[in-house]
């Protein structure tokens, strides 16, 4: 390729993510700007005058609460992907069991089911055993979509571990648990850290959930939060900026750490 | 060394996540269905007194205001949806495949919006539609484009169309990615011998690869199919199904029926349709597939 070619693709690839991601940075300097300078027929593409008035009224509003909800939902419902399916997704991989294609049918049909098909049957029986209101309704549900995509991403992965080294850890005398989380686990931590991420993402999302099975507000995530403030804050968009920024800090972070792997895992926990 | 007693111990690894699934899509799933041909609302929830009323809530539902639109919303909302993203994932998977320095980079950092919980895109897109204050219509009015505010998300004639932009834009970086690895799968020495006999950009792109990209290609459209066909965040938070259900989609009318107006059995009959469409959808997608790996 040629060097000028090389220049103009480069700038055309920065111009193109500038103005994809705009929407972004909106939202994050509109968080700073006043609410005049919101509602000015110019807009301004930088704060005037720089403020953090939103984040401080934000904070007041039980945004604390929300945010350590959210961590709560989304890292119980992370853990329990990961306890459930890094075993499944081995256990698919190496064994062969009797109806191992139909289970694996099962997690590959479960991730395309619409929410609202559970809700209704699940909100009567969380009822029935006193979970509504409890972190346990969203943890679970959070889990299922996290739980088919572990699994499936997790197989393909393990069907790729020569099996010599599970032969040689036997071989040590490690019986089949043992060589799982001594020699299974650590090697496939990568993989395990990205669908670790992406549940956690999934749950992190999540609104009808939270929204279904807890009416108590203390319990409620940030989204849940948040879209119960829309009508409440109205047009203040500078506050409701702020709240959609500090929900959202979380996973560009955790997505600048894990980047390379995430982009990687998502391929190929989707095509196979 | 006591090791565990064979199968068992293989049991031990792969069901408890099977026995979630079950226990928590498989059983509701099933409990939905039969819901849906039973008489529940609040109050008969609480006495317990259920019985089958065959297709009454089926037809309720026929009849309910906005159920026939919500039908078709649904379809124009995916096909809309689906189109744009594929084709501009695709657009943007050609520029990203030619290998200049900050391409791999680049392709990453616009995943950002695929990674933004529905809800937060949801109300920055209705701030950003806003008529008066919205960034939108200001830049589209200073630049002369336009010259009254569009009503993005009050004039029923174009609201859907709104939250499908919003969806378009959450779609394009997972159908970029996706086709990008197709693109890289394809054999280089096709397009060498197709320079050589002096074929032109355009004939490589119709001739090769639309044509060996056919399989990601399907895959892609379909599983775009499936995952905006269940659409709800989106367009619950940006329009609530208004205004006057011109936003209205499966998944909504089937919750507000469920959770607003508590006529639990109608909004189960509202989500098994849902599920129905989406069933005979992945069906085919699992056969699709399945073809392919035999192949």
């Amino acid at each position: 390729m040629s060097r000028r070619k090389e220049w103009a693709l480069n700038i055309l690839g920065i111009v193109f993510v500038l103005i994809f991601l705009f929407p972004v940075y909106w939202m994050i300097i509109t968080a700073f700007k006043s609410q005049s300078e919101i509602f000015q027929s110019t807009p301004t593409f930088w704060p005037k005058d720089f403020q953090l008035t939103s984040f401080i009224d934000i904070f007041k509003d039980n945004v604390g609460q929300y945010f350590l909800n959210s961590f709560m939902i989304a890292g119980l419902a992370t853990i329990l992907v990961l306890v459930l399916a890094v075993p499944s997704a081995y256990g698919l991989a190496r064994f062969n069991v009797r109806g191992k294609n139909p289970m694996i049918l099962l997690f590959l049909v479960t991730q395309m089911l619409p929410a609202t098909v559970i809700l209704t049957p699940l909100f009567i029986v969380f009822n029935n055993f006193h979970l509504l209101n409890t972190y346990w309704g969203p943890v679970l549900t959070c889990a299922t979509l996290g739980v088919p995509f572990s699994v499936l991403i997790l197989r393909t992965f393990f069907l790729g571990i020569p099996k010599e080294l599970e032969e040689a850890a036997s071989i040590d005398g490690c019986g089949r648990f043992k060589t799982f989380i001594r020699v299974i686990v650590p090697i496939s931590y990568p993989s395990i850290v990205v669908c670790g991420a992406i549940s956690f993402f999934f749950s992190w999302g999540d609104l009808i959930f939270s929204m279904t099975f807890n009416r108590n507000q203390d319990l409620w995530p940030l989204t849940a939060g948040i879209y119960n403030a829309i009508g409440r804050y109205g047009i203040e968009w500078n506050d409701l900026m702020a709240f959609a920024t500090v929900s959202v800090l979380p996973v560009i972070v955790i997505f600048i750490i894990l980047q390379k792997q995430l982009v990687k895992g998502l391929v190929s926990g989707s095509i196979k | 060394m006591k090791k565990f007693p064979n199968r068992w111990g293989e049991y031990l690894f792969i069901y408890p996540a099977v026995i979630f699934m079950l226990l928590l899509i498989g059983y509701p799933l099933i409990y939905n269905i039969i819901l849906s041909f039973q008489d529940v609302d609040l109050s008969s929830l609480a006495s317990g007194d259920k019985h089958f009323v065959g297709f009454d809530n089926y037809k309720a539902l026929a009849q309910e205001d906005g159920f026939g639109i919500s039908v078709w919303n649904t379809i124009v909302y995916t096909l809309g949806s689906v189109i744009f993203q594929v084709v501009i994932g695709f657009l943007l998977a050609m520029f990203f495949s030619m290998k200049f320095r900050l391409a791999s980079f680049l392709r990453g950092v616009v995943m950002i919006s695929w990674l933004i919980p529905l809800t937060i895109t949801a109300l920055l897109y209705k701030f950003m539609m806003g008529s008066g204050e919205g960034i939108f219509n200001q830049m589209l009015m200073s630049i002369g484009f336009i010259d009254d505010p569009i009503q993005w998300l009050s004039n029923p004639d174009i609201a859907l169309w709104s939250v499908i932009i919003a969806n378009i834009w959450v779609g394009i970086p997972f159908n970029m990615l996706l086709l990008s690895t197709g693109l890289s799968n394809l054999p280089e020495d096709v397009y060498e011998s197709a320079s050589l006999d002096g074929a032109n950009w355009f004939q490589k792109l119709t001739r090769i690869t639309i044509p060996l990209l056919r399989p990601v290609l399907l895959v892609v459209l379909m599983l775009g199919f499936i995952y905006t066909f269940k659409v709800f965040d989106l367009v619950f938070v940006m329009t609530g199904g208004g205004p006057i259900n011109s936003t209205e989609v499966l998944s909504t009318i089937a919750y507000r029926l469920s959770f607003n107006e508590f006529e639990f059995s109608i909004g189960a009959a509202a989500a098994n349709i849902l599920f129905f469409i989406l069933l005979i959808v992945s069906v085919i997608y699992l056969i699709m597939i399945n073809k392919d790996e035999e192949a």
